[in-house]
């Protein structure tokens, strides 16, 4: 082996093979990853681009996917340490998988293609423009399904090695996670967009782009897509109980709170009032 | 006038690749990741943010080469076309020398190509392509060194 072939096996095995969550699951770590470094493409896009889409620079949702789904990823990485061996190297987990990194990249270009164009990703009035986000649809639906993939892989561990309270708080995080997200998602999707009524002054909450006037349905599907990162905390903070029953039942019940919570954002966005 | 100082700056930055690849000997693991990764992928990076920004809004095409004329009026893409030049260009330069290493060809025959590549891009792969098939019938004993 020459010297540079052998340096560059070296880059190769720091990424593949120090970082422990990616020797996990090398799938979703390096998913996570992509996500990540694509930013290096469209923060200078952002910071050189003047053209707006709805009032807001035209690379600002692409920047929005690519840090949620990069913290999905991550997040779904890190959950897969804690199963048995066998279940992330399973053949079918693996087809799975790769599905979800197809239907990741499709969803990252028709998003960035979007903005590159200045023109809509959702919502398109273009006949084939619109065929598309439908198809992006159900790669949506493939991505959000990993969440609910784990989250019964955590379910059916009994032998696990977890605290009992923590590995319930991650399967129902992780299930709630698909279930909330396909309400609140799916509904969205369904309707001709995100507000809920007709923003008049379009003040809106920094960042996140809430609608401070009407109903925004993206809300919800921001609560529903955290819900695999608040449950697990509710669950770590219910380790703390005793005895063990009282801690499960921590669980569920903050497990119901935090969805009632979304359900609620959900509702309320519906009738058309703003979140704050 | 952004236009303009990302021009100023990629001149220098493929520059400072191509003196590394002349001084290739003194370090030829560090330049080689300088001028065969860091800095053609920094320039391709340049060249995709410019193209994501620039390109929708550009006239012309690819699909005629009046297309091609009209596509380069527009100053961020062919600032994005230079830039595209630049990092290729380096690209190959960064290539020739690793292979001639790898050939065991003295760097001092490789030195005199650098400059075509550097400035006339195709010229110079075809002087170095050149000079591979003279010594590849040449020496027979430079073959027996390589694998």
């Amino acid at each position: 082996m020459t010297d540079v072939a052998k340096e560059q096996c070296e880059t190769a095995d720091i990424i593949t093979y120090y970082v422990v969550p990616l020797r996990a699951d090398p799938i979703l770590g390096q998913l996570a990853l992509a996500m990540v470094l694509s930013l290096l493409l469209t923060v200078p896009a952002f910071l050189l681009d003047d053209r707006l889409f709805n009032g807001a620079n035209v690379w600002l949702k692409p920047i929005k996917f690519q840090i949620a789904l990069a913290l999905y990823f991550a997040t779904l990485t890190v959950y897969a340490t804690w199963l048995p061996e066998g279940v992330m190297r399973s053949t079918k987990m693996r087809v799975f998988l790769t599905a979800v990194v197809v239907a990741t990249i499709a969803e990252m270009l028709w998003i960035s293609g979007a903005a590159m164009f200045a023109t809509a990703s959702h919502y398109n009035p273009v006949p084939l423009l619109y065929a598309i986000y439908a198809a992006m649809g159900a790669f949506a639906v493939l991505l959000t399904a990993v969440s609910l993939v784990l989250g019964m892989a955590f379910w059916r561990d009994r032998g696990s090695a977890l605290p009992a309270p923590f590995r319930l708080s991650l399967a129902l995080g992780l299930i709630a996670t698909f279930v909330l997200t396909l309400i609140a998602a799916g509904t969205l999707s369904a309707l001709p967009g995100h507000h809920v009524g007709t923003p008049v002054t379009g003040a809106t909450v920094p960042f996140m782009g809430w609608s401070r006037e009407v109903g925004d349905l993206r809300v919800s599907h921001f609560l529903a897509t955290h819900a695999l990162h608040v449950i697990p905390v509710i669950g770590l903070a219910a380790m703390a109980l005793r005895p063990p029953r009282l801690a499960r039942l921590a669980v569920w019940v903050g497990t119901a709170g935090f969805a009632a919570l979304t359900l609620f954002t959900f509702a309320q966005a519906l009738s058309g009032r703003p979140f704050i | 006038m952004t236009a303009e100082l990302l021009f100023s700056v990629a001149n220098p930055v493929a520059l400072l690749g191509w003196i590394g690849l002349a001084a290739a000997p003194l370090a030829p693991r560090a330049v080689d990741k300088l001028a065969g990764w860091v800095l053609p992928g920094g320039l391709s990076l340049a060249y995709a943010v410019l193209m994501l920004v620039h390109f929708a809004d550009a006239p012309g095409g690819f699909r005629t080469l009046a297309d091609v004329q009209a596509l380069f009026t527009d100053v961020d893409v062919a600032l994005a076309g230079w830039i595209h030049f630049l990092a290729f260009d380096l690209f190959i330069g960064a290539w020739i020398v690793r292979d001639s290493q790898r050939q065991g060809i003295a760097h001092w025959m490789v030195l005199p190509i650098l400059p075509f590549a550097f400035l006339l891009g195709p010229a110079g792969l075809l002087a170095y392509m050149g000079l591979r098939l003279i010594r590849r019938r040449g020496t027979a004993q430079n073959r027996q060194a390589t694998p």
